[in-house]
């Protein structure tokens, strides 16, 4: 009765008939009405002119060449940086905690993801503000190292652990980590262990096992979680100027100052298109090289 | 091996929770402001008990993440099905529109809905945080999801498909049991986000639908007094936990 | 069997919406004040303490600043019925037509107002607002750990002190202090202001300062910092934590702000909002509001019952705060001025 076909084979994805296109309406219709017509509505203040507040209807590319003098272009830079390196040591740090997970019993398992989950039940502000206390100067942190004499040993005592790049990141790698170890455990689960038997049958130690089987078959987990960390760190916001004490300020906290109690609200739009420009553009690109990719390997 | 990636994995369980736990001890310290510890009490757990809108915001927060949880489950699913299973025009751009909303800058998504809802005449309230809480969750349901689909092996469909099932019966009855953990990694991440969601919430609540991050965020913004952070969060972390143990417990149950 | 899981799962969040909707229905039926406030700068027994006199109940809905209220209150004009501006904020809406004016006979209490505060220039004549709690922005200097006198802003922005400071993080906050230094007007902001107080200002940037507004104390209290510029509130909490922790307004000059309460023009209550400012005027309510904020309190009345520490506090009552500037509404300047602080700020 229905006229799709199961899929055979990989990339012969066949033509959806009814049902896949009113399934499809759904989704699209949810995209139209909440993410398109909300965006373009702010597309259209971007070239309003604004300050103070006000909104004026008149239409001007002054906001996006503001956006293209210093020191803006810069701040589009660094956080990149920033996304790229928290993406990067979120991937370090989170693959082998999630590899443990995915090959632990189901009752460990569960466990585990509970256990990672749970202290992200609170506002990452309060998280924040708890690792600023952690690392202030009559804090935790410093508290042991005078106790264990590292200080004055090897640390001197006006030590600044706080307001610094490193205790911006290491707040960022703690808010990201989950969302790349979740995606990469869903990875790991589904490894079939009959397929590292076999590798290791034809004569692979453990860390070709690895490299070769392993690592590759869970390298969609690894690129979720990239997806995951690296595209919302770069619009992030808060934890760099609280964790620097205001001295960094990135591309997310910008478009909200701007926004918000810089009562510009063109401009800062003119920001974030910007930013959902340099997204969307380098993001498709993306997907139609790898669907390019793909097609010439049915051939 | 397994030990070392066993101790790693404990490591980084400590270097999550030691901010929780810092949370937690000074939840009952005397004094309000300083790091010093000056001395054991209940008192803020009591400002909390007699703060009902904090109670609210708290209460309101779990159901507008639970019924995002689960709209953002139901279409994320979809459009990793959808996108894996069907050969749509325009898949590139398809997918690049459903990644959009983990771009948007928050502020950007908050002003630009609430706008939106006023010029369709929506008043604004638990329905549109909602809305807007599912529309930047259901993008990374989406991608655990997709990254679970990648090692399906497309015989399972067939396999049912020659048993007899229709494509229906054969979604539900094999390939979601399989797609689970992802799932439930992907329901998971978006329980977080929408509990943590302050900016977008702000510009999408009234005054009856208030959340738990928009109370904490005003209140450290603004000239009033925080309302016994250390208290909320730690209550709010005890009740998630009971949550999720809950839901995990009722999960296992129909499994005889 | 399984279908009915997902089925279950489906209901829960439609239950959700309904009972909320269930909810705002019935109160669609009796008049609710909506609040629209700073959070938690309107104390909950306050709050109660309306509901139980007049059977009026309240919604109070909070912003986190001045402009996150006015971009929801332009989009919603006709929800909210009392609103919390500042004072540049004050004269911002009444030039937009947005506030309503307010009824004198109805505000009996309104004789409290000390007169230092009544007919200030952002709203001569308390048309549309009435004075909640005022402050000013001052010096604060941990006394044990620095011994030299610090009277000014030139005291506390020296290189000595590099890496030792904490300042709200409000660009022009920063850049009145500037034009204080420079005996410049402080609403006098202009290209040309800006150009001559922006040299001062790189230096200060050049200090390594930590910002933050909505909580300077932490880095005070746990000597990441030694002194700092920051609001009178947080000075006043610290005092009171420990008296090291001295206020001083500085010496080049200072200003003082004011929140208001206000009606919108587009209020559907405005006589109950009414009630609620002169509830807010009364002594005893406004003491409640002391004792929780210690800022300094416009009502004269409500500070003859304030206690003797509340009243020596020197950051709730610094002595010679009588004759300060106030911001004004500064219009496009402030376009030009975030500008030039952005680039001072980013420039490492």
């Amino acid at each position: 009765m229905s006229r799709e076909t199961p899929i055979t084979s990989a990339g012969s994805l066949s033509r959806p008939a009814w049902r896949g296109w009113s399934l499809f309406a759904i989704l699209a219709g949810w995209l139209i009405l909440f993410v398109v017509l909300p965006t373009l509505i702010l597309l259209v203040y971007s070239f309003f002119r604004g300050g103070n507040g006000e909104v004026e209807p008149a239409f001007t590319f002054a906001n996006y060449a503001k956006c293209f003098r210093a020191p803006y272009p810069a701040v589009f830079g660094w956080s990149l940086a920033y996304a790229a390196l928290t993406t990067a040591l979120c991937a370090l740090i989170g693959y082998p905690v999630a590899f443990y997970i995915g090959r632990s019993s189901p009752a460990r398992r569960n466990r585990l993801l509970m256990l990672i989950m749970i202290p992200f039940a609170t506002s990452f502000l309060i998280r924040t503000y708890a690792w600023m206390t952690l690392l202030s100067h009559d804090g935790l942190v410093m508290y042991l190292l005078r106790v264990t004499h590292l200080i004055p040993l090897i640390f001197p005592e006006n030590l600044q652990l706080l307001y610094t790049n490193g205790s911006v990141l290491i707040v960022l790698v703690y808010s990201y980590l989950p969302f790349m170890i979740l995606p990469i455990y869903g990875s790991v689960e589904k490894l079939d262990e009959s397929l590292i038997e076999a590798a290791a049958d034809l004569g692979a130690g453990p860390f070709r096992a690895f490299t070769g089987v392993i690592f590759p078959l869970t390298l969609p987990g690894v690129a979720a979680g990239a997806l995951m960390v690296f595209v919302p760190a770069v619009a992030m916001f808060a934890v760099t100027t609280l964790m620097s004490g205001g001295n960094i300020r990135l591309i997310g906290d910008e478009i909200e100052f701007q926004c918000l109690e810089g009562g510009n609200l063109p401009f800062g739009s003119a920001l974030g298109m910007i930013l959902l420009a340099m997204f969307v553009l380098s993001f498709f690109l993306f997907m139609r090289r790898g669907a390019g990719a793909k097609a010439d390997m049915m051939r | 091996m397994k030990h070392l990636l066993a101790g790693w994995t404990y490591a980084v369980m400590a270097f999550l929770y030691l901010p929780i736990v810092l949370l937690a001890v000074y939840s009952f310290n005397n004094s309000p402001l300083s790091i010093l510890w000056s001395g054991f009490t209940l008192r803020w757990y009591a400002v909390v008990w007699h703060d009902s809108l904090l109670i609210g915001a708290i209460e309101n927060s779990l159901l507008i993440a639970t019924a995002a949880t689960v709209i953002s489950v139901i279409l994320g699913t979809l459009a990793a099905w959808l996108l894996y299973r069907y050969k749509f025009p325009g898949t590139a751009a398809t997918y690049t529109l459903l990644v959009t909303p983990m771009i948007i800058p928050e502020v950007i998504m908050g002003v630009s809905l609430m706008l939106f809802f006023r010029a369709i005449g929506m008043e604004l309230g638990f329905v549109t945080v909602i809305i807007a809480h599912v529309t930047f969750c259901f993008p990374f349901v989406m991608a655990a999801v997709q990254a679970r689909l990648a090692g399906l092996d497309p015989a399972m469909e067939e396999a049912a498909m020659d048993l007899g099932a229709t494509p229906a019966r054969a979604f539900f009855r094999v390939i979601l049991p399989y797609l689970t953990p992802g799932i439930i990694a992907g329901a998971m991440l978006a329980f977080t986000l929408s509990l943590d969601e302050f900016v977008v919430t702000y510009f999408t609540y009234d005054a009856r639908s208030m959340t738990l991050p928009v109370r904490i965020y005003t209140a450290i913004h603004g000239a009033g007094a925080r309302p016994a952070l250390n208290a909320v969060s730690t209550l709010f972390i005890v009740a998630t936990a009971i949550l999720v143990v809950a839901s995990d417990a009722i999960r296992r149950k129909p499994k005889q | 069997m399984k279908i009915f899981r997902p089925l279950i799962l489906l209901i829960l969040p439609a239950l959700a919406i309904l009972g909320c909707d269930r909810s705002k229905s019935t109160a669609a039926a009796k008049s609710r004040l909506q609040l629209f406030a700073f959070s938690s700068y309107i104390p909950q027994e306050a709050i109660d303490g309306f509901t139980r006199e007049t059977g009026i109940p309240i919604d109070y809905e909070v912003y986190p600043t001045n402009e996150a209220m006015l971009q929801k209150l332009s989009a919603n004009p006709d929800h909210y019925d009392v609103i919390q501006p500042s004072d540049y904020m004050v004269e911002h809406l009444v030039a937009r037509h947005m506030l309503a004016p307010l009824d004198p006979h109805q505000l009996p209490h309104l004789e409290n107002i000390l007169g230092e505060f009544r007919g200030l220039p952002f709203d001569p004549g308390n048309q549309f607002s009435v004075p909640y709690m005022a402050g000013t922005v001052g010096i604060v200097v941990n006394s044990d750990k620095i011994k030299a006198p610090i009277r000014g802003y030139k005291d506390v922005f020296q290189e000595k002190y590099k890496g030792r400071i904490v300042v709200v993080d409000d660009p022009r906050e920063m850049v009145t202090w500037a034009l204080e230094t420079a005996g410049i007007p402080i609403n006098d902001v202009t290209p040309q202001t800006l150009a001559r107080v922006k040299p001062t200002l790189v230096e200060w940037v050049k200090l390594k300062n930590i910002y933050n507004s909505d909580d300077p104390k932490p880095p005070l209290l746990s000597d990441d910092r030694d002194l700092g510029v920051i609001y009178c509130g947080d000075a006043a909490a610290l005092w009171q934590e420990n008296h090291k922790f001295k206020y001083v307004l500085p010496a080049e000059g200072a200003h003082r702000f004011i929140d208001n309460l206000c009606i919108p023009a587009g209020s559907k209550h405005k006589a109950e909002a009414m009630a609620f400012i002169d509830y807010i005027l009364r002594p005893e309510v406004s003491k409640m509001i002391s004792d929780k904020f210690p800022y300094t309190n416009p009502n004269g009345a409500a500070r003859k019952l304030l206690s003797k520490d509340q009243l020596d506090n020197p950051a709730s009552y610094p002595p010679g705060s009588a004759k300060l500037e106030i911001f004004r509404a500064i219009g496009k300047a402030s376009v030009d001025l975030q500008d030039m602080m952005s680039e001072i700020r980013h420039a490492d």
